[in-house]
Parts: structure tokens; C-alpha cells; sequence
């Protein structure tokens, strides 16, 4: 007697069109770094000091990034570009870890980190393209370490775990909001709307620069602005299908 | 009233849900703060993964932005912009954002202490009731015309407050400063309003609706007057009309955030803004072909292209543009005002704005309108101001001096001698939240609540063309043994008795803020409306304030800004050194940020260096001189010297060196002391003719050091600075 095998269909990540999209307005953007900080207060994320800032250990998840073309007195600012993690649809950063610490979600059509699998090869890190993944190098969070972590730790956010030394981490689209946005929802019998929460970086943007929502629906603000003929993506031509589409300027 | 009602109770009354009217009048003094409970024995209320969010009002600096807090278990969590204040409508900047870092901040004044002048923070803590003593009797003993009060330029309750004060006690009215309100040149910038727009107030410069915008030094998209609410209207200004794009070009002589941003940026030599200003002027009066009002017609704008360094090409070019635009705007501000001739190149830019007739149209200049329960501008004080303030020190006239929300030893510079000054006076009197120097040098720091622990309000001064009061509430309950500075002062003066008490007859800080409200109860056209004072309140701590619905700007006429004839002239520069100095406030630290380390490693958005002071210097200059990165120079100016390392910064004039203003603390805790230096330590005593401190009218020398002890951290190295580092190779 033969069994029939079911084998799954397979399907690529880039066949699949994401979920959760942001465009970012470079024309608008100010570098105030006001998402910065909101990034870092809503993710707890470490500040690493004078020194290993230097060794360019910072852990920002989101960075401002500014170019110089020429010089004085021809000399110009690129507009400046907020970088975070693109949420590749074919990330390079993926097969390379040994320990399926970043994976991909199927349900949210992201890049996932899980700290509590991550052994801190850094394998991840070093095919990043974009390099927007930041590696714990110290225990910056604990009090043993830094005392004054113990006050500062009043305002961590409960929503997101703290990380420990030797693993790596990234922006995550803000997942504790996507969930508790999805909660609600299910609890409401409905699926989540677009601008029904908002990222942390986007929320604060004084600029109103950065859109985050549902990409998978044609008639949301992201994805109007993703189809925006001033529309690029990163290193598109590496094939990572990054789900953050920028905006050109002029 | 003084029944005791529970946390559950309050929460149905202060936070952001619908209160309704009934229960409302129960709300008594007892009930004004919110315990902190430990895990094990969790109010009713209190479910895990469910926060409780509260409206209040920012204080990190004095634009009165509107903040919600989401706390969790009697913990404040995140700080987001309250969507409905019209100031902010919902943003933040970084600042903002890293408030928390300040309320759980390691090293604030956690008790009432004695001091030893100039020593650490000691830990002599003292009681409330013995603080309250040495205030009452501060008050009591000392003849009132030697009492001084000098606060910051937050929170307007307690200045409100002590301004009662000193006038019921027939003291002097109480001074207010700040370092932003220095280098804004505020007295300059409303002297200005008073000669060109016909009222002393602060000009509200239309930015969302203008398409070409010329902005001689106003660093507005950093920390000028209202930085969230400039960079909105920066937005709107770009892309708030999918018919045009405005267009935006800066004149100054070092590429700030702001001027990165530009379509062009023009580096002219400083102190020629007002020149530039005219002639630009001139030009397009002539492309118009109208008559050219006098002060235009003064200037030769061939003239004016060499003195400032640029070719007259460009303002031609500049001229073309502005006439070929809709709604042209002019903005004067930051560096190009802090100069000798400061006043004239703001009267000057104001006529240029007459000029394009932009008056009281949509993308042209207004006056802001007064904050709901305010009867004048009132400006802080300007730099010459303080100069007389510290000569009052000096002199022995002050035997008592109270001190709030500034912190004047590093703010002001060092030649002007506050410091000095401040050892003479008998007995000085801090509330500060943090251990700066100014609190250090006092005899006495009886601490106030965070900002966030605090109940008040702030007046909008610009930034919303609505008349706007933002509301604060404590969000969380004092973390330390502080307690609010207006309370300690009813306390003391209810102690002292006599017409100390009689001025000061509120129950509580509450009490005195409802006083202040009450003109509002009944108010029709407001973002509420409630019948009486209670209710008021509630509404008021729900929604974060109280603002107009309607935008009550007013329009200036142009007849009196063109009939006056300005000269700006070129500005006077002190000192005989080869370099204009030009010092800028840091736009993530801005005066108060170095104690919080978020903000500390936030990179500066031009030079991506974090926790640090550095030089700026244009990299022909650097080369010529045989300097490279990071080394360490010495700026000698007439005032003083100063050390820091250099930047090689591509975009400033090379006859220019810049420093943020920002680091350099001797105290303020562990994240800010002794790291980066101070600019205000080389700055000298020179006043433009409106009173602010010509900070950006002296010429410096540059030495060398020979010193490298490090590298700055900047973030650009994780990435290169022309972008090497990404991509392909690396």
C-alpha cells in the first residue's frame, strides 16, 4: 500500500507581498532625531557610553544618516535618511543564522529576532546590508554593571523584553503595538485597520515623515505613498525586497 | 471637600475618559496625588497589560508642548505628543521623548537639603517643616526690596505665583531667563515686533503656507521658540500642498540642521544678514518695478554681494525667485541677531517682509496671540537685564535670593560674573530639580517635583495661531522626598503670617492654579466649556489645557514697517582674533538635555558626534593650519579660553568656527559633569541695541594644543561619512 506524501506548497518570501509596510519622506525629514529617542524609549534600548559609541557600538535601531557630496563652497547635505531595519521580504540576514534567531514571521510577514535563541554569532549582523542590527557587546542594562539602571528601569517598557550581553537586536516595527493592536481586534471580532496604532518612531515624527500601516491593502496611506513615483527602495538591487520605501526629494 | 476619596475615584476624574460632573466636586487636596503601590497588593483597578495614559504639559523647554503619558502600575512608561494641543498636535521632539530620563534620572535632589556652597550635593538632608522655616523666615526677616526670585523660563504657574508674591510684599517682581531665550534673542526679536509691527509681541511667522522662504540664521526646525510646531509647518511648507513645493534657502555662515534642510544654503559673512536682507529687497522692488521704499533704496546690492562674501549673481538669483513665488517669507533669528547690529537686521528682515506685502496674509508675518489668561507679552530677560541683576548682586541690594528652573552659573557667560556674584549675596535658596551648579552654589536646595510629577501650566507664546494654555498634572507620584515649589512657598508664607499669608491664602498649589483659572470657567468659544470650577479643572487636566477654537491672530500694518528707515550696517565684531565665532545651541541637547543619556548618545544631526563638544572648522582652513580631525585646539578669545576637539565640517564658511552650546557641566550629575567644555566660558560682555548678548559678534584665535587624547564617538563611523561604508565593498 502506498501513502500518498502531502507535501506543503512552498512559496518564497518575496512571492509573498508583506503586511505591514512604512514609507519614509526623506524630503521632510529634519534629522531632529525625535524617532530616535522615541525608538529608544519605547524598545528599551541601552545607551553604551562615550567609548564603546565610539567603537561604533551604539545600539540605535533607527539612525538618521546624512551624506556630503563636494566641497566648500559647492558643498551639499544629502537629505537626511532614517535608517531601520527594512523588514526584507528575502532578508540576507536570515539563512545565515545557525541558531534560527531571526526568522521570518508568517503571520506578520517580518523579520523576527528571538533573543532567548540568539548565540550571538553575529552572523546576521555581518550580512546586513543596511546595518541596522545592533549586538549587546556588555550587560548595559544591568544594575550590577550600572548602578543607576536601577532608577532609570522604572520607565522600561514592560511590553519588551530586556536584553541581555551577546545578543544581537533590531527594530522590530514596533511588534508589542501590532500585537496589542491585534488583541483588541480579535477581541472585537474584526481584523486590525490601518492608523488604528502607529509605530513608535512614526508617532513622534514632528515631521509627519514616517507612514506606517497596512501595505496590503491598496487604499491605505502607506501604500499610496509606496506606489509615490518619488518612491526608492535600499538596495533594491541586491533583491532583499525591503518593505521601507523612501521617498526622494526635489 | 476633604473627604478622602480613593485612587479609583481620581482616575474616574483626571484621566483621559469621559468625568462626569457629579463626581467631580468631590475633589479635594488629599486626593491630588496618585500612590505608587507595591506588586503584591495591586489596586482594584489595576489589571496587568492595561496602562492608564494622562495629558500634561512638557517642560523641557518653555514652548508648552502637549504631552500624554502612558503609565503603567504608578510608573510613567513612554511619553507620546496629546494629539488635540494645538501647539504640537500630537509630535514630540527628542527631547520631549527623553522627559522620563530626567524623572528617573540617578542623580536628582532626593531630599530637602543644607549645602556648603561650591562643595558635591552633601547629603544633609533636612526635614519639610524645617525647609519651610528657613523659607518663612527668609521672607519674614529680610527687608522685601533685598528679596530677588530668578526663575526659568517654565512653568508660568509659579512664576504667575511668585510674582503675586513679591508684589503683595512690595518685593521686586521676579526676573525670568534661560540660555534658549539668549540665544533666540528674544528681547531683540520683540523690540523688533514693537518698532515694525506696532506691538510689542512675538511675530508669528506663517511657515505652512509660505512657498519660498528665506531664513536669515533661524535655526527653527532645531530649538527655536517652537521647534515641534516650526517642523510641522516645515512639513506642510514641502508637501502640505501637492500643487507646489516650497522652496527654502538659508543665509548663514555655518550649515546648521536647519540650513541642511534648505534648497540652498548661502554662507554669508556674519553680521551681514541685515545688508543681504535690504538688498534682496532692493532687487525685487526694482524686478516689481514699483518704488523702492528708502531703507531698500540705501544699499547697493553690488555693494552688499562683496561685503558678504557671495557673488551678486546669487541675489539676483534670489531676488527672481522670490518674485516669482506666491507667498515669500522672510524669518530673522538665531546667530544673525546676536550680534551688535542684531536689532537692525531683525527691523531689516521684518521690512523685507513688508516689502513682499505679506503682512496678515496666509505665509506672511502676524503677531502670536496672547495665551488664554494672559493680559501682556512678557518676554524673559535679556542678557543686559541680567547684567543688572548681577551688579544688584554685587552691590549687596539682594540679601535673599530665590532661584527656579535656571541655572545661571553655566548658562550665562563666565565674564559676566554670576558666579562671583553669587557668592556675595547672603543667602541663596534653590528649587532645583537636579544637582546643577547654580543649586550647588547655594546654601539651601529644597528640591521641586519632576516636571512630570507636577501640577501647573504654560502659556503658548507662538507656535499655534489659536490662543493656547497647556495644562500639566502629575502623571506619577514624586518618586523622591521632593515637593512643588508653589506649595512650599504657600506653606512659608501661610508660616510667616501677616500679609505674607494674606497674599498667599490657597489651601495648596491646586487651589492657587483654580484661582487662576476661573476667568475661564463660562468661556464659550474654548476647547470645553464647563459651568464651574471644578468641573473646569477635571477638563482641564483630561484634555492637557484649554485653548481658543478659533485662530486669533492679528495683522500688522506695512505703512509703519516701510515708512522707517533701517541701516543694519555690517555688524562690529570684538576681538582681534582671524576667526568669527559662532556659537549654536546643540539641537538634542539644547541647554538642559546633558544630564540624560539618551539624549547624550543621540548623534548631532549634522556632525552625527555624540556625548561631546567639538569644533567645527571648514577642512581647507584645518589643512592650511596643519590640523586634522579630532584634534584638540584652544579658542582664545578676549573673554576667556576655551578647549575642545575639532570637527572637520564640511560646510562652514572657513573664516568661521562654531561650538555647541550644551556640554561642558561641572555638576548636573553623572552623565553631564566633566564632559565636553562650555562655549559661554569665551563669550564675551557685548550687547546688541536691544539688550541681548551680541554672543555671535566676537573674533577668536585658534592654537593648536598638540593634543589627541581621543577620537569623538560619532555615528558616522559605523557608516562612513561620504557613505563608504554601505553597500558593496565594506
Amino acid at each position: 500500500m502506498t501513502t500518498e506524501l502531502k507535501i506543503p506548497e512552498y512559496k518564497l518570501a518575496e512571492e509573498e507581498s508583506g503586511k505591514w509596510g512604512m514609507v519614509v519622506d526623506t524630503d521632510l525629514c529634519t534629522g531632529c532625531q525625535a524617532c530616535v529617542a522615541a525608538c529608544a524609549m519605547e524598545n528599551n534600548i541601552p545607551y553604551v557610553g562615550e567609548e564603546d559609541a565610539a567603537y561604533g557600538r551604539s545600539m540605535h535601531w533607527i539612525r538618521t544618516e546624512r551624506f556630503w557630496e563636494g566641497e566648500y563652497p559647492e558643498v551639499r547635505m544629502t537629505d537626511y535618511q532614517p535608517m531601520l531595519c527594512q523588514q526584507c521580504g528575502h532578508a540576507p540576514c536570515e539563512p545565515v543564522c545557525p541558531a534560527f534567531a531571526t526568522v521570518h514571521s508568517q503571520s506578520e510577514k517580518l523579520n523576527l529576532q528571538v533573543y532567548n535563541r540568539c548565540v550571538g554569532t553575529r552572523y546576521c549582523a555581518n550580512n546586513c546590508p543596511y546595518q541596522v542590527r545592533s549586538f549587546n557587546w556588555r550587560d548595559y542594562q544591568d544594575p550590577r554593571l550600572r548602578p543607576e539602571i536601577t532608577i532609570l528601569a522604572n520607565q522600561f517598557n514592560p511590553d519588551v523584553t530586556v536584553r541581555r550581553r551577546g545578543v544581537m537586536e533590531k527594530c522590530t516595527f514596533c511588534i508589542q503595538r501590532i500585537h496589542k493592536a491585534q488583541d483588541l481586534a480579535k477581541s472585537e471580532g474584526r481584523e486590525v485597520e490601518d492608523g488604528e496604532f502607529t509605530t513608535a518612531c512614526a508617532q513622534a515624527c514632528p515631521a509627519n515623515a514616517i507612514t506606517f500601516g497596512r501595505i496590503d491593502h491598496p487604499e491605505t496611506l502607506v501604500s499610496q505613498l509606496a506606489h509615490s513615483s518619488r518612491g526608492v527602495h535600499h538596495l533594491e538591487e541586491l533583491g532583499t525586497l525591503p518593505r521601507v520605501t523612501y521617498l526622494k526629494g526635489g | 471637600m476633604s473627604k478622602q476619596i480613593s485612587r479609583r475615584d481620581f482616575l474616574k476624574l483626571a484621566t483621559a475618559g469621559a468625568a462626569t460632573t457629579a463626581v467631580l466636586t468631590g475633589c479635594g487636596p488629599a486626593s491630588r496625588y496618585v500612590e505608587r503601590e507595591p506588586y503584591q497588593r495591586m489596586p482594584e483597578y489595576t489589571y496587568n497589560g492595561l496602562s492608564t495614559y494622562y495629558a500634561t504639559a512638557c517642560r523641557e523647554c518653555a514652548a508648552g508642548c502637549g504631552l500624554v503619558v502612558r503609565t503603567m502600575q504608578g510608573r510613567a512608561i513612554k511619553v507620546e505628543g496629546n494629539a488635540n494641543n494645538p501647539v504640537n498636535l500630537g509630535k514630540t521632539c527628542a527631547r520631549g521623548q527623553a522627559t522620563l530620563q530626567g524623572l528617573y534620572n540617578p542623580d536628582r535632589v532626593e531630599n530637602p537639603t543644607r549645602q556648603n556652597r561650591g562643595a558635591a550635593l552633601s547629603g544633609d538632608a533636612l526635614e519639610w517643616d524645617a525647609a519651610i522655616q528657613i523659607i518663612s523666615d527668609a521672607l519674614k526677616n529680610t527687608d522685601p526690596a533685598g528679596i530677588a526670585f530668578l526663575m526659568g523660563m517654565a512653568p508660568d504657574h509659579l512664576f504667575d505665583l511668585v510674582s503675586d508674591l513679591a508684589k503683595a510684599i512690595g518685593a521686586p517682581a521676579p526676573l525670568r531667563f534661560g540660555a534658549l531665550g539668549m540665544f533666540e534673542a528674544r528681547a531683540t526679536l520683540g523690540r523688533a515686533a514693537e518698532t515694525m509691527l506696532g506691538r510689542s509681541a512675538m511675530p508669528f511667522f506663517d511657515l505652512a503656507n509660505a512657498d519660498m522662504v528665506l531664513s536669515f540664521g533661524a535655526n527653527f526646525l532645531e530649538t527655536w521658540l517652537s521647534p515641534v510646531a516650526f517642523t510641522r509647518d516645515f512639513s506642510k511648507m514641502r508637501r502640505g500642498n501637492p500643487k507646489r513645493r516650497g522652496y527654502f534657502i538659508q543665509f548663514e555662515a555655518r550649515m546648521s540642521q536647519t540650513a541642511s534642510k534648505a534648497d540652498e544654503w548661502i554662507p554669508i559673512r556674519p553680521g551681514t544678514e541685515g545688508l543681504v536682507a535690504l538688498a534682496i529687497g532692493r532687487l525685487v522692488a526694482e524686478l516689481k518695478g514699483g518704488s523702492v521704499p528708502a531703507s531698500f533704496s540705501s544699499v547697493d546690492p553690488l555693494e552688499v554681494a562683496s561685503t558678504a562674501g557671495i557673488k551678486l549673481e546669487t541675489l539676483e538669483h534670489v531676488a527672481q525667485l522670490v518674485v516669482g513665488s506666491q507667498a515669500p517669507l522672510a524669518i530673522p533669528g538665531g546667530a544673525a541677531l546676536g550680534q551688535s547690529n542684531g536689532l537692525a537686521t531683525a527691523e531689516s528682515v521684518l521690512a523685507l517682509n513688508a516689502l513682499f506685502g505679506n503682512f496678515g496674509i496666509p505665509g506672511g508675518v502676524f503677531l502670536s496671540p496672547l495665551s488664554p489668561n494672559q493680559d501682556a507679552y512678557h518676554r524673559p530677560a535679556s542678557a543686559r537685564e541680567m547684567t543688572d541683576f548681577i551688579a544688584k548682586m554685587e552691590d549687596g541690594t539682594i540679601k535673599v535670593l530665590f532661584v527656579h528652573g535656571v541655572n545661571p552659573v553655566f548658562e550665562l557667560p563666565a565674564s559676566l560674573g554670576f558666579a562671583e556674584a553669587l557668592a556675595t549675596v547672603p543667602q541663596v535658596i534653590s528649587f532645583a530639580t537636579f544637582p546643577d551648579e547654580t543649586a550647588l552654589a547655594s546654601d539651601y536646595i529644597f528640591p521641586d517635583h519632576h516636571g512630570l510629577e507636577s501640577w501647573g501650566y504654560q502659556r503658548v507664546v507662538t507656535g499655534s495661531s489659536q490662543p493656547v494654555l497647556s495644562g500639566a498634572q502629575p502623571v506619577v507620584s514624586p518618586y523622591f522626598n521632593t515637593r512643588a515649589t508653589a506649595d512650599a512657598l504657600i506653606a512659608a508664607a501661610q508660616l510667616a503670617g501677616g500679609k505674607f499669608a494674606e497674599a498667599m491664602p490657597f489651601a495648596d498649589e491646586v487651589a492657587f492654579l483654580q484661582g487662576k483659572l476661573a476667568a475661564l470657567v463660562g468661556e464659550p468659544d474654548g476647547s470645553f466649556f464647563a459651568p464651574e470650577i471644578n468641573t473646569f479643572t477635571a477638563y482641564f487636566q483630561q484634555h492637557g489645557g484649554w485653548w481658543m477654537t478659533a485662530p486669533a491672530l492679528s495683522s500688522p500694518s506695512a505703512s509703519n514697517a516701510l515708512a522707517r528707515t533701517v541701516s543694519p550696517g555690517v555688524a562690529e565684531f570684538a576681538g582681534n582674533g582671524e576667526f568669527f565665532f559662532l556659537p549654536f545651541v546643540s539641537p538634542t541637547l539644547a541647554d538642559a538635555g546633558a544630564n540624560k543619556p539618551w539624549l547624550q548618545e543621540l548623534p548631532d544631526p549634522t556632525t552625527t558626534v555624540m556625548w561631546n563638544t567639538w569644533i567645527e572648522m571648514n577642512p581647507q582652513t584645518a589643512q592650511v593650519m596643519g590640523i586634522d580631525n579630532d584634534d584638540v585646539v584652544e579658542i582664545v578669545s578676549e573673554a576667556g579660553r576655551v578647549e575642545a576637539p575639532v570637527y572637520l565640517y564640511p560646510a562652514i564658511r572657513p573664516d568661521v568656527i562654531a561650538m555647541p552650546f550644551g556640554q561642558g557641566h561641572t555638576a548636573y550629575g553623572r552623565f553631564a559633569a566633566g564632559r565636553g567644555t562650555n562655549p559661554a566660558d569665551v563669550l564675551g560682555v557685548r550687547f546688541n541695541e536691544a539688550g541681548d548678548l551680541a554672543f555671535a559678534g566676537m573674533k577668536v584665535e585658534v592654537r593648536k594644543t598638540g593634543k589627541k587624547p581621543q577620537v569623538l564617538s560619532r555615528l558616522e563611523s559605523r557608516i562612513g561619512v561620504y557613505g563608504e561604508g554601505m553597500g558593496e565593498e565594506h
